[in-house]
């Protein structure tokens, strides 16, 4: 049974097509990853299935029932965390509030107007599961906004998480990342799917990275899947190959 | 009854054309800069009593070319000094900027002008009304529309087939994109604000030889300026000046039937624009969100 | 002071002492009571007014109207329909929050710049009608004829009316109320809401915030706050006039908060402050007080646009 499946999904922007007709389907507990060249329409197809756009035509269908219409704010609130390409947080409070907020939402607290005493504790044990979870617990109370970049994306992760999602959409976990912080996200990354099962959809420009997590790839090129299987099938694909050969600073980038 | 709706329709459109010119030049600034110049009604009357203090030196004529320039100068200095280093920052900072200039304008023109209101003398010869049956269209009102007209269509046209034009066109679209193909934004901006505020100081001396002068002249009409822009679609000059001239009219034909609520009208002109398409007329997609 | 508009202890215990003792301190340095009153009825708009700019990051330009509209409300309530200072305010607080309500969703689909200006022109909607329904308003004459009422609690009478210093602490614990309900609201979960789409709005949708609705209670709160403080000028002032209502009392209310900190819970009331014996000194001094509040504009825009308690926080931070 899939989580995700998508079905005919297209988008064009005037006359430019920016995705076309992809069909995809992502099984619960999957770690799947998304490549392609710059270009490709990766962003796009987040976007999508994320509901920060509509599609142009096809269907998004999460846990068997179609999302297609729903707003954004509502698959997130039926499971549906994601990441952004450039980090998404709250840069002037500090990390503990940025996952209270988050925790709070997941709760189904939004419209409360205050919290007794039971409640702000069992929020706080939330938050605190959190920090731990992606490693912040040293940062809880640091501006989001000061941290360095790699905490920055850990938070922005950890908020994902703090929905305690049935799926998470990473856009490039890893963009503008040192070694260190690098090899930090992987792993928490790989914990996330090793030992909690969560489905994870990732769109990674590291190849080796890619290689490392995913149980299986999908290969965009210039708005259509090319490929899609797993990380032997696309290493050994021609057609991946021919559609980074023109491209070969991608592969290599990190 | 025909005759009082046709005096009124007219009157509409003159006050119509105020508006689409002061409008116009308010949605110049607010579309490239993101700056809603609360001072543009000062900037306004400046150029009315700087037509004043010019005419008995250079003429009417001369002060009808002169002062929107010595306006469009000092509109310059002023974005030089204070508004340039609002670009890009929340735009609470500018509209609070602009809202203190407003402030100094309407006080500096009643500390140098004093505060009873003056007269513009315009030529004798304008003053004369068209015909005896269209005894209440004088020629300076005519005279007044002709000018707006050719001031709308240079603007136009200016924006329409000039180099730089078609940058600030391009710029109000996708700022980035222009800066990033190597046009020097700033200028850009600097050049764009100095051609509302040009067009703020014409108005001011064509409502002056109409209305007189006062130092809330200005300030008087930032609000209908606001509904034109708001009717016609933010983001959008032709709707801008579109809006203005409805307003206008619409101004204009309430008097003759309800005078009580001639004002009253462009708000609820506003309220109708903004149900039916909340974009505005000829608002665009995704501008201005 | 975090970010959510938590004030410490010390502090809050030395401004609530501050505002209890304020009639006995403030002839000392050569004010008055009623100066006093101005300044936490200013202050409780501009802190209503900051539930929304400061603390949900929506730019509301015509916050005056709802102020003006609570001003109205009370003054009409006293005149027409019972001479009763609590119904006064609750009909004040009502009519500008639930016009301010209605308004709202109309345009909270808009951000930034052209939600300020259509508030603006909006706000301008409700001082015309001030302005010009002269058979019950008074039109520019402003609404006169009404007196606030003393209060009956129980056994006992205050005598607002009459005792300025009752009315000031009548008008002390109303602030108090107010203010005590926004800061618990921005405590609460919703609160956290509210900061997540002043800090980022996308972030907060994709955490499954429905952003529209959550700025327009927040619109809607704002309203009935400042609807509120308005309802309390016009006990003040035994008067109400369409300046209360006009788009310049909005740009004073928002350089209110600027000057004070938009971050800071308490910065606007700070700001009110400055803001109110600034305008009753210069006042008193020149005609050309108008230039001078312009000048004053400018100067926080460009030298304290964090305002004055976010500079010391800035400096503290450090």
């Amino acid at each position: 049974m899939s989580l995700l499946e998508v079905r005919g999904l297209a988008k064009s922007f005037g006359s430019l097509a920016a995705v076309r007709g992809v069909s995809l389907a992502v099984a619960a507990g999957e770690l799947r990853a998304v490549i392609g060249p710059n270009g490709a329409g990766k962003t796009t197809f987040f976007n999508l299935i994320s509901g920060a756009i509509r599609p142009s035509s096809g269907s998004v269908h999460f846990d068997g029932a179609d999302i297609t219409a729903l707003l954004a704010w509502r698959r997130a609130a039926r499971g549906m965390a994601r990441t952004f390409q450039v980090t998404e947080i709250f840069p002037e409070l500090t990390v503990a509030e940025n996952l209270r907020i988050a925790v709070e939402v997941a709760a189904g607290l939004r419209l409360r107007p205050w919290l007794g005493r039971a409640g702000a504790s069992r929020i706080a044990a939330g938050v605190e599961e959190i920090l731990e979870l992606a490693d912040l617990a040293g940062k809880a109370g640091r501006l989001a906004g000061e941290l360095a970049h790699g905490d920055q994306r850990a938070t922005e992760i950890a908020m994902a998480l703090a929905l305690r999602p049935r799926l998470l959409l990473l856009d490039e976990p890893t963009a503008g990342m040192g070694e260190q912080e690098t090899f930090a996200v992987t792993q928490l990354i790989r914990r996330l799917h090793r030992e909690r099962a969560l489905t994870i959809v990732l769109i990674e420009h590291d190849m080796r990275v890619v290689f490392h997590l995913a149980d299986r790839i999908a290969v965009l090129d210039q708005g259509a899947l090319i490929a899609d299987g797993t990380p032997a099938e696309i290493a050994a694909n021609p057609a991946v190959q021919a559609a980074y050969l023109g491209q070969p600073a991608e592969a290599g980038a990190a | 009854m025909t005759e009082l709706l046709l005096f009124n329709v007219t009157n509409g459109l003159i006050i119509g054309a105020f508006y689409v010119l002061m409008a116009l030049g308010l949605s110049l600034i607010l579309n490239l800069s993101g700056v809603i110049n609360f001072a543009h009604g000062g900037f306004l009357a400046l150029g009315g009593y700087l037509a004043y203090t010019l005419t008995p030196h250079v003429g009417f004529w001369g002060a009808l070319l002169l002062s929107p320039l010595l306006t469009a100068a000092l509109g310059l200095v002023l974005e030089r000094l204070l508004i340039r280093r609002l670009y890009g920052r929340d735009p609470l900072y500018s509209l609070l900027l602009t809202f203190g200039l407003a402030f100094i304008f309407e006080d500096g023109t009643r500390f140098v002008w004093g505060a009873q209101g003056l007269p513009v003398s315009v030529p004798a010869f304008l003053n004369q009304p068209v015909s005896n049956e269209l005894f209440f269209i004088t020629y300076y009102r005519l005279f007044m529309v002709a000018v707006v007209a050719v001031a709308v269509a240079a603007l136009f046209l200016f924006l329409r087939y000039s180099r730089v034009g078609i940058r600030i066109r391009a710029g109000t679209l996708d700022l980035e994109t222009v800066s990033t193909l190597g046009v020097n934004v700033g200028r850009l901006r600097a050049i764009n604000f100095g051609a509302g505020i040009f067009l703020a100081g014409l108005s001011g001396v064509l409502a002056g030889g109409q209305l007189g002068l006062d130092p809330t002249m200005g300030s008087g009409l930032l609000m209908p300026s606001f509904i034109a822009i708001i009717v016609g679609g933010v983001g959008s000059l032709p709707g801008t000046l579109v809006g203005g001239l409805l307003i206008g009219v619409a101004a204009g034909v309430t008097a003759v039937f309800v005078p009580s609520a001639s004002d009253a009208v462009m708000y609820v002109l506003m309220a109708v624009v903004l149900l039916a398409r909340p974009r505005g007329l000829m608002g665009e997609e995704g501008l201005m969100t | 002071m975090s970010a959510g508009g938590r004030t410490r202890l010390p502090v809050l215990l030395a401004i609530w002492a501050a505002l209890l003792a304020a009639p006995f301190w403030l002839p000392l340095i050569g004010g008055y009571t009623a100066l006093g009153t101005r300044v936490l009825v200013l202050g409780l708009a501009a802190m209503s007014l900051n539930f929304l700019l400061g603390f949900t990051g929506v730019l509301s330009f015509g916050h005056a109207a709802w102020f003006g509209l609570g001003a109205y409300g009370a003054g009409l309530s006293l005149k027409f329909l019972a001479a009763s200072t609590p119904l006064a305010l609750l009909f004040g607080t009502l009519l500008g929050g639930v016009l301010g309500a209605a308004l709202g969703a109309l345009i909270v689909h808009r951000r930034g710049i052209y939600f300020a200006m259509v508030t603006i022109a909006f706000g301008q909607v409700f001082y015309y009608i001030a302005y010009r329904w002269n058979s019950l308003t008074g039109g520019d004459d402003g609404l006169r004829g009404f007196a606030r009422q003393p209060i009956a609690l129980g056994p006992w009478h205050i005598d607002i009316l009459n005792s300025g210093l009752a009315f000031y602490y009548f008008v002390l614990f109303c602030f108090a109320l107010a203010v005590g309900a926004m800061a618990l609201l921005l405590r609460s979960p919703f609160g956290g809401t509210l900061l997540a789409i002043r800090e980022n709005e996308r972030r907060a949708r994709f955490l499954g915030i429905p952003v529209e609705l959550h700025v327009w209670i927040a619109f809607a709160l704002s309203c009935l706050f400042i609807s509120f403080a308005g309802g309390l000028y016009a006990l003040l002032n035994n008067f109400a006039d369409p300046n209360n209502l006009h788009y310049s009392l909005s740009g004073d209310l928002v350089i209110m908060a600027v000057m004070g900190g938009m971050r800071n819970f308490w910065g606007p009331l700070l700001g009110a402050a400055v803001f109110v014996v600034l305008q009753d000194y210069v006042s008193s001094l020149t005609t050309n007080w108008m230039s001078f509040i312009g000048l004053l504009f400018v100067l926080v825009v460009l030298f304290f646009p964090r305002g004055l308690l976010g500079v010391a926080r800035g400096k503290s931070a450090a």
